[in-house]
């Protein structure tokens, strides 16, 4: 059964690696990333603005949102959960369209208005995960915890957030990872970002403009998953990595 | 060391959990508190270390009022043991171990030869087992460490809530006899919750039987399953608890209160050493394995023999003598 699973896993990697080579070749040959080869200077900056927009928000809503939902998982404020997460919930059903028109009609057009639109758009993934993440740590544990005498930060800091790092992470690695693909539209607000090449593919049917935006978007987005699997294989500690693996095979 | 003041807990306003608990734990002494689920012996635990509050009276530990005292570093004073261990996973076992010493900012030499005492005291390679984590640790394992972690600041009063409880009978038993023997070393103020009669026979220095919030009585083992102080307390000690009391006594026990038989030739023989349980020979005698058993020391010399009468007599004498 194994190893059926197994010879499943590699004949599917093996045709998802065969079709991405033939994509490749395929752009090449047709000269698919022309611009890119064109106007290098123009792809950086369209480049940068993409990663700035990502991981201002990004940076923005880690900061307002793990606070928050350790906040939330205090037992004194723990009434206040349906409100941030409500708040949170508004935030990412509006549509990210939407979500970027508002900030425009606020901040006017700009990359301020990219950034905080996708601020908006990350927190509720980032809070959600930090909440369960924290909920998750057996209460037993916090009882040992509290019973030898330790503070509620020594618990917070040692016990809690060791334990939730993996969910956190995994929030933000969500986050971050849709993001790239939003921040496409920021070129709709005036905030510039790749979305300006897909944009102008779109409109003149233009398949080399198209193709020099989205694949270095869809790169972006697998390196930045790719980065926070390290990220995560680095922050969390050993021995919940152990004890997970442990527990999978 | 720890005396319960007209203890009284109620939730909610009017749903009374521990009602005018009064009793005190000794010095050195392993207090059991026994009783069906729900019977509060748990929240009375937690009371100790104010896990729990207490609604009326007071616990006093060591003379000091738990309610005045500050909770932190009264909780790094006692050695705290639950069942389900609550090792941290993030944690390997040495830093679990050494979780108080940590917080009172022992330094590292000191941390770790006491790890290493420690481990030895609970039957555990310390160097085989520093870096290893929780997970790789059987259940067994882990509680042992758990008793360790409890034991690592040294603390003269310990709590543990049904420490043995989610073991398998046998690894529990194991246990059971080792946690004897340290605490015979250590001689710690220990209160202890089970639900287990014949754990709190066999560990108990004394018995709390415990019944919706009350006590239903206060005694050493014998004296409760010899002479139980009412309907509920025999129920729950069983109706073989005169069987139940016999591990109580050591074959030993019966020689110094009675004199021994000469040793008869006409009946069938067997040794028994004198530091067994009389249960252990009771046993014996009734699996007609003998009809005499010959008493014999560490030595090995031969200090006469038992019969069943004999242990009768000896039994009518202990009951009577509890009244």
């Amino acid at each position: 059964m194994e190893r059926t699973n197994k010879i499943i896993a590699l004949i599917i990697k093996l045709v998802f690696w065969g079709l991405l080579v033939a994509f490749f070749v395929w752009a090449f040959t047709n000269d698919m990333f022309s611009t890119i080869v064109e106007q290098p200077d123009t792809f950086f900056r369209l480049l940068g603005e993409h990663v700035t927009i990502v991981l201002l928000s990004g940076a923005a809503a880690v900061l307002l949102a793990v606070p928050l939902g350790i906040f939330v998982t205090r037992p004194k404020f723990r009434k206040s959960e349906w409100l941030i997460i409500g708040i949170a919930n508004l935030g990412q059903t509006v549509p990210s369209l939407a979500v970027l028109a508002l900030a425009m009609g606020f901040l006017g057009i700009g990359i301020s208005a990219a950034i905080v639109a996708l601020f908006v758009y990350s927190l509720l993934p980032i809070i959600q995960n930090t909440i369960a993440g924290i909920d998750s740590v057996d209460d037993d544990m916090i009882d040992a915890a509290k019973g030898m005498g330790l503070t509620n930060s020594q618990i917070l800091w040692k016990i809690e957030l060791p334990n939730a790092l993996t969910s956190i992470i995994a929030g933000v690695r969500t986050a971050l990872v849709i993001n790239i693909g939003t921040a496409a539209l920021a070129y709709l607000v005036g905030a510039g970002g790749l979305g300006v090449w897909i944009f102008t593919g779109i409109r003149l049917f233009d398949n080399a403009f198209l193709m020099s935006g989205a694949v270095p978007v869809t790169l972006l987005a697998i390196l930045i998953d790719y980065l926070f699997k390290w990220l995560q294989f680095a922050l969390v500690p050993k021995g919940l990595r152990l004890a997970r693996k442990a527990q999978n095979s | 060391m720890i005396h319960f003041n007209d203890v009284t807990k109620v939730y909610n306003g009017n749903v009374k959990a521990i009602e005018n608990m009064n009793f005190n734990v000794e010095d050195g002494e392993l207090v059991i508190m026994l009783g069906p689920s729900g019977c509060g012996k748990t929240t009375l635990l937690r009371m100790v270390n104010q896990l729990e509050s207490i609604t009326d009276g007071d616990i006093m530990l060591n003379g000091k009022s738990v309610k005045q005292s500050n909770k932190i570093e009264m909780r790094r004073n006692i050695g705290y043991v639950i069942q389900s261990n609550g090792l941290f996973p993030n944690m390997n076992i040495e830093d679990n171990a050494m979780i108080v010493p940590n917080l009172l900012g022992w330094d590292r030499k000191k941390m770790r030869d006491r790890f290493n005492t420690l481990m030895e005291l609970v039957g555990l390679n310390p160097d085989q087992y520093r870096k290893r984590f929780p997970h790789e640790l059987s259940g067994g394992q882990q509680q042992r460490v758990g008793v360790a972690r409890a034991l690592a600041a040294d603390p003269p009063v310990m709590l543990m809530d049904e420490p043995f409880g989610a073991l398998d009978p046998i690894i529990r038993t194991h246990l059971q006899e080792e946690f004897l023997q340290i605490q015979k070393e250590l001689k710690k103020t220990i209160l202890f919750v089970s639900h287990d009669i014949d754990e709190a026979v066999k560990m108990a220095d004394k018995i709390a039987l415990l019944k919706g919030g009350q006590m239903m009585q206060f005694a050493e083992p014998a004296k409760m399953l010899n002479k139980p102080a009412n309907s509920f307390v025999a129920e729950f000690v069983g109706q073989d608890r005169v069987l139940k009391s016999m591990s109580l006594y050591t074959v030993k026990d019966l020689a110094t209160a009675l004199t021994l038989k000469p040793v008869s030739e006409s009946l069938e023989a067997q040794n028994i050493n004198e530091n067994l349980s009389l249960r252990v020979a009771i046993s014996k005698l009734l699996n007609q394995e003998a009809d005499q058993l010959i008493v014999e020391n560490n030595n090995g010399t031969n200090k006469g023999s038992i019969t069943l009468d004999l242990i009768e007599q000896f039994l009518h004498r202990e009951i009577k003598e509890s009244v």
